[in-house]
């Protein structure tokens, strides 16, 4: 009972957070100077897309690795979980972006190096669903999408990373840049809205990861009771 | 002592696939095949006449990369799925440990590969009239892609033989994970055709080296919960 009021409690805090954040970004943060009409205001919900959904991958790795050491059904179940809502926040960053890049220069897709990591991190999700989908054994689907993820996550470096350093990118740099000396060139409301949308963006990220783990728990305890 | 074991497991094991390539011959008719094939067809429909020159190195680095590629996909997969196919994985793995069978398999590959780059990168230099100035420099690049693609191709179809075999799957799976490798092996081939020079395309051989090194270590870690499971 105590349980369910401090999730009830929490539901309420993350949504109150999540509302705020939204009248922030439109009311409180100053705009941006260098950009058309109030664009910029879409880095405020782009960037913590793009953020949960590297964060999701992280998870879907730890997940995954668990899994492989483990073998419980549960952690399959929690990898899954987090890679579906990698897929939908890859493809939420996705789009923001591409509604940016049509505003600022008149076209929704440029091959920036940043737009490719993206999309390849979609291409991921999805690959790492039709690896799933292809096979009906449910042990030899978790074991088998347990190591596409951790080999997936290999690469992951080199899109953030390498392949960025190569080629000239239309987004800024990274806040950590090259020199590695930390670069916030934004005016401090701005960085407030970013960095509380950043953490309500990881809190809905959780709050839905949590949703279908539990869901997941339910379906694996009743057929645990129907096949005992 | 046990490392030689390994070693003669792995080279026991690539002479089983070399043997088994030439009687049958599938993978290297499929890749040569495949390889030829397209280098006509953009050969034909582009020539070497067609791109203006302030285009040429961009499009001619990345057009040698899509030909190599896709014509590699059509026959590497096979290295896992004919033992599914052929019900001789069993036997294989009574035979051998998993890290002989995972490094035989990937040399084979690598042979495959290399094959492929000797037979379609002269004939597309001579037919493209792709000049490239540091020889060397390309060597270099073609045998790190070479090594690190070997290293994704074979573990990713080690992975899609326990699945369901499907080459579709192979292609599904390898393409996002091999998408920054070619990036950085377009890059390295164009930076070796416009300079002598081997620091033009060190930043490339850094880069493909690296992501290729990392794939071969978590694919020896990988490998025998694919393979076993």
């Amino acid at each position: 009972m105590t349980e369910n009021r401090t999730r009830a409690l929490l539901h309420w805090l993350l949504g109150g957070w999540v509302l705020l954040v939204i009248l922030a970004a439109f009311f409180y943060a100053p705009s941006a100077s260098g950009f058309k009409g109030e664009s910029a205001r879409i880095v405020f919900f782009h960037v913590p897309q793009a953020w949960v959904a590297v964060l999701a991958f992280c998870v879907n790795l730890v997940a995954s690795i668990r899994y492989l050491r483990k073998r419980n059904a549960l952690d399959d179940a929690r990898a899954a979980a987090a890679a579906r809502l990698g897929l939908i926040f890859s493809v939420l960053a996705t789009v923001t972006g591409s509604i940016f890049a049509h505003v600022m220069w008149n076209s929704f897709w440029n091959w920036d190096p940043r737009e490719v990591s993206i999309v390849i991190l979609l291409l991921i999700y999805a690959a790492y669903f039709a690896l799933r989908e292809a096979i009906p054994d449910e042990e030899r689907r978790a074991s088998l999408s347990a190591a596409y993820a951790v080999l997936a996550f290999v690469t992951m470096p080199f899109l953030v990373f390498v392949v960025p350093r190569i080629y000239w990118s239309l987004h800024p740099d990274t806040i950590i840049g090259a020199t590695g000396k930390l670069k916030l060139q934004m005016e401090s409301r701005m960085l407030q809205v970013l960095f509380g949308s950043l953490a309500g963006f990881t809190g809905l990220f959780f709050w839905l990861y949590t949703l279908d783990v539990r869901l997941a728990r339910v379906r694996l305890a009743r057929r645990g009771r129907e096949e005992a | 002592m046990r490392s030689s074991t390994l070693l003669s497991e792995i080279l026991a094991v690539l002479a089983k696939e070399l043997t088994a390539e030439l009687r049958s011959r599938v993978a290297l008719n499929a890749i040569g095949l495949f390889g030829l094939t397209t280098l006509i067809a953009v050969a034909y429909q582009i020539g070497p006449y067609q791109i203006r020159e302030a285009d040429r190195p961009h499009l001619l680095s990345a057009l040698l990369w899509i030909i190599l590629f896709f014509a590699a996909t059509s026959g590497l997969s096979r290295v896992f799925v004919k033992e599914e196919d052929a019900h001789t994985a069993k036997t294989l793995r009574l035979a051998a440990r998993p890290l002989a069978i995972l490094g035989g398999k990937y040399l084979f590959n690598l042979i495959l590969l290399v094959g492929l780059y000797a037979l379609i990168v002269p004939l597309y230099c001579a037919l493209m009239g792709y000049a490239v100035r540091g020889v060397v420099g390309l060597l270099l690049v073609l045998v790190a892609g070479a090594v690190a693609l070997a290293a994704t191709t074979t573990i990713v179809a080690a992975i899609i033989a326990r699945a369901s075999g499907s080459t579709t799957l192979f292609a599904i799976l390898s393409v996002p994970l091999v998408l920054p490798l070619l990036v950085m092996l377009i890059q390295g081939t164009r930076a070796a055709a416009a300079s002598s020079e081997l620091a033009a395309v060190l930043p490339a051989l850094q880069g493909i080296g690296s992501l290729g090194g990392a794939v071969m270590i978590v694919s020896v870690y990988l490998f025998p919960v694919v393979w076993h499971d």
